[in-house]
């Protein structure tokens, strides 16, 4: 690995000197400029975002049950789980991740004034074994594979490939290792590459969220990728024991997609509006650091390795768990508290990305709100002595909530919050990435579609949570002991809508990278700097020469273009 | 005199310490993938201990011999990669290509006798698949694969020291290798007392 060295007036030239554009398949195979691997990340995150919604569409289309027969009928338990666990992985590691990763690998370097990320030649590593990884995890799901089957079966074969599954566990773990890689260059890049004056605290919002998740991600993932060794492992024998029995592998890496874990793919959601938000008003953020801290508790409170069920059954009662998940939603609070502050007090411009980035925020605040709901039951048992009969009886119900869809409501609010936000961030750094504006009109109605669509498919999901409808919806029996069968059936079907929607969102963005991107019919009028941004990436031409500035920039606050004019309070 | 912080020339730009940052974290990541794992084997072995069963199979032989060997090696090998610092340091690359070589070569060593050692083990040939087994397997072979990603490293950093990458006023990349190597022997230390000397 080659690390980047400092720019300075004599390497700069001669980067320019050295620098080789190659162009067609050579560029796109043998790049490791980061602005190339963040666009390959992005339109591949959009492309595995649309396919994993198509998923989420069968599973809820599957959901639908009239007059007890499903609209959908995969034909085994086996193959709607297969489904339905790879709309789980692929929202995660095929759209979201990519998305952050690809914005992050693009932005980080330019917003603190490096010419690279620190590793170039990881970057694009990690890049490619994340695209090989995860399309062998796909392809092997749909060739009998996947993370397990839901019940235990009388032989192992009921459907299932041994090979697939095994290459299944593997690629999923090559994606892991990828992701982290693809961290630690991005947290190298920031820790080492800022130039001089920009302390942490001058960090802008992005790249401090970028930092942030990162560092919560290299801390977690490898923990996810021990319980994914295991299974592998034990997998390799005649007879798998415990880890490696099919009925098993999922209960061991849900976690990740479970509150508290899930937040931590949420981070960037702060970051993204904290820079877009400010910007469309023209004003400062006031309480920046206050900003800071909010997007560094929202890390700390969203680090969830230890709360794995497979291993601790009881872990939804610890106070540990409770806690956090209780706490989780203060953070956002706090950080749309200052936003709000900086919206009311200036002009905002309406835009897009405004408009996108605020759905992020209030989809996040919508999740972390579950969440706390969600352990509500036994933080209300805890810290009282239940002598009455309703208080009791509500911590009951309230209890009785885990475990139903309303969990599955909380991973959807992080994931789509997330997805959210990145298109918002594309939106609003389209002219840096692509060199052209994308399509408002198009932008606000993808937004309209995508939080429709979340409020449709995760509000359902809410309120089935609410009858009792079990979080296991690939068992049959999922639907048992539901309050108002009827009531879910009719939500199942709003739900389905709802996917619809996100269908729709999901698409008009990809329409509208197409036509604006590479028809080339967006504007490229003023693409240096429309927004007036704060931030070092709009200093520099878009998009951005090789080794991205042409004098090392000097930088003594958070917002330097707003210093200099560049902006104005 | 009243000089604020603020009134000071900013101070020159300072290389950063990039490849040890990295590595920082790098380990992190691995520390965490072992805590994961060991925190399984700690748990079962509770679990089937509490029961009255034994945790390694009866007629399976863990025996200290080769264990005792590795972590020897392991130490030495501390020492020996020090002194390649210590040489980089002086810009004598002579003797830290040596140093460097000398790791490198006691990697493998870890690898021949980690490997003898398991397949010594009798671990499943008579009884068949257990969860000592199965997690044993586990962490010793995700050791060795860091073993030899650390060699790859140490190998590639060799090379570099060779071209002169590396001198006194260039450490990093050469004090990177070494965190990473003194990762490896702190680890292996945590496998040999819990999963050889404790059983």
């Amino acid at each position: 690995m080659t690390e980047n060295q400092p720019l300075t007036k004599d390497n700069t030239e001669d980067m320019e000197i050295r620098s080789l554009e190659l162009g067609g398949l050579a560029g796109i195979f043998g790049t490791a400029d980061h602005k190339n691997l963040g666009r390959l990340y992005i339109l591949f995150g959009l492309t595995g975002g649309f396919l994993s919604l198509i998923l989420h569409f069968l599973v809820r289309l599957e959901r639908i049950n009239i007059g007890g027969t499903s609209i959908l009928d995969f034909g085994s338990n086996n193959q709607y789980f297969q489904t339905w666990s790879l709309s789980r992985t692929s929202l995660l590691f095929f759209c979201v991740i990519p998305l952050i990763l690809g914005l992050a690998t693009y932005l980080v370097p330019l917003q603190i004034g490096a010419p690279s990320v620190a590793f170039p030649r990881a970057a694009a590593a990690a890049f490619w074994a994340w695209l090989v990884g995860i399309l062998i995890h796909v392809v092997t799901v749909f060739s009998d594979g996947g993370l397990g089957v839901p019940e235990s079966l009388t032989e192992f074969a009921q459907g299932m490939d041994p090979e697939a599954t095994e290459l299944s566990i593997l690629s999923i773990a090559m994606v892991a290792i990828a992701v982290l890689l693809a961290s630690i260059t991005l947290i190298a890049t920031i820790v080492t590459q800022r130039p001089q004056g920009m302390t942490l605290f001058e960090l802008p919002l992005f790249s401090w969220s970028v930092l942030v998740a990162t560092g919560v991600w290299v801390l977690a993932i490898p923990v996810w990728l021990g319980n994914l060794m295991v299974s592998w492992v034990d997998f390799q024998g005649a007879d798998a024991l415990r880890y490696g029995n099919v009925e098993n592998i999922w209960g061991q890496l849900s976690w990740l997609w479970s509150q508290p874990m899930i937040f931590a793919f949420a981070i960037p959601v702060l970051g993204i509006a904290g820079e877009i938000i400010p910007v469309a008003t023209n004003r400062a953020q006031k309480q920046y650091v206050v900003q800071q801290i909010g997007i560094g508790a929202l890390g700390v409170l969203s680090f969830g390795a230890f709360a794995q069920p497979f291993f601790n059954a009881d872990v939804s009662d610890q106070a540990v768990f409770v806690a956090m998940g209780l706490l989780v939603v203060l953070p956002v609070l706090i950080f749309l508290g200052g936003l709000t502050d900086t919206l009311i007090k200036g002009k905002p411009k309406f835009s897009a990305q405004l408009v996108l980035a605020l759905m992020s925020m209030i989809s996040l605040l919508v999740g972390t709100t579950l969440s706390a709901l969600h352990v509500s039951g036994p933080a209300i048992g805890a810290i009282q002595e239940i002598d009455s009969d309703w208080l009791s009886g509500l911590v009951n119900w309230l209890k009785d909530l885990q475990g139903t869809v309303i969990a599955t409501a909380v991973m959807e609010h992080a994931l789509l919050a997330s997805l959210i936000a990145s298109i918002a961030g594309l939106y609003y750094w389209s002219p840096k990435i692509f060199g052209k504006k994308m399509n408002n009109n198009l932008g606000v109605l993808a937004g309209l579609s995508l939080l429709g669509g979340l409020l449709l498919s995760g509000g359902s999901n809410l309120i089935n949570g609410f009858l009792d409808e079990g979080d296991d919806v690939y068992l049959s029996t999922s639907n048992i002991g539901v309050w108002n069968k009827d009531a879910v059936e009719f939500l199942n079907i709003v739900g389905f809508i709802g996917s619809i929607l996100l269908i729709g969102g999901i698409s008009l963005v990809l329409l509208d990278l197409s036509v604006s991107i590479f028809l080339g019919k967006g504007s490229n009028e003023d693409v240096d700097n429309p927004w007036n941004g704060h931030t070092l990436e709009w200093s520099t031409q878009s998009p951005p020469p090789s080794g991205n500035f042409a004098e090392p920039p000097v930088v003594t606050s958070e917002r330097p273009l707003l210093e200099v004019g560049g902006g104005g309070e | 005199m009243n000089l604020r912080t603020n009134d000071l020339p900013l101070a020159p730009p300072v290389r950063g310490r990039t490849p040890l940052v990295a590595t920082g974290f790098t380990v992190a990541a691995m520390v965490m993938y072992f805590a994961s794992v060991f925190g399984v084997y700690l748990k079962e072995r509770a679990l089937v201990r509490a029961e009255g069963l034994p945790w390694i199979p009866n007629k399976a032989k863990i025996e200290l011999t080769q264990p005792g060997m590795v972590i020897w090696t392991l130490i030495i090998s501390i020492v020996v990669m020090q002194w390649a610092v210590y040489s980089i340091k002086r810009d004598d690359r002579q003797h830290a290509l040596l140093g460097i070589g000398t790791t490198v070569v006691m990697g493998a060593m870890v690898v021949v006798q980690t490997t003898w050692h398991l397949s010594q083990t009798n671990l499943i040939a008579d009884e068949g698949p257990t969860t000592a087994a199965t997690l044993i397997f586990t962490i010793v072979g995700s050791y060795l694969v860091a073993v030899v990603i650390g060699m790859i490293i140490l190998t590639l950093t060799g090379f570099r020291t060779m071209a002169g990458q590396y001198g006194s006023k260039q450490t990093d990349g050469v004090v990177a290798a070494s965190l990473y190597w003194y990762s490896l022997v702190f680890i292996y230390f945590i496998i040999w007392i819990a999963v050889y000397i404790a059983k």
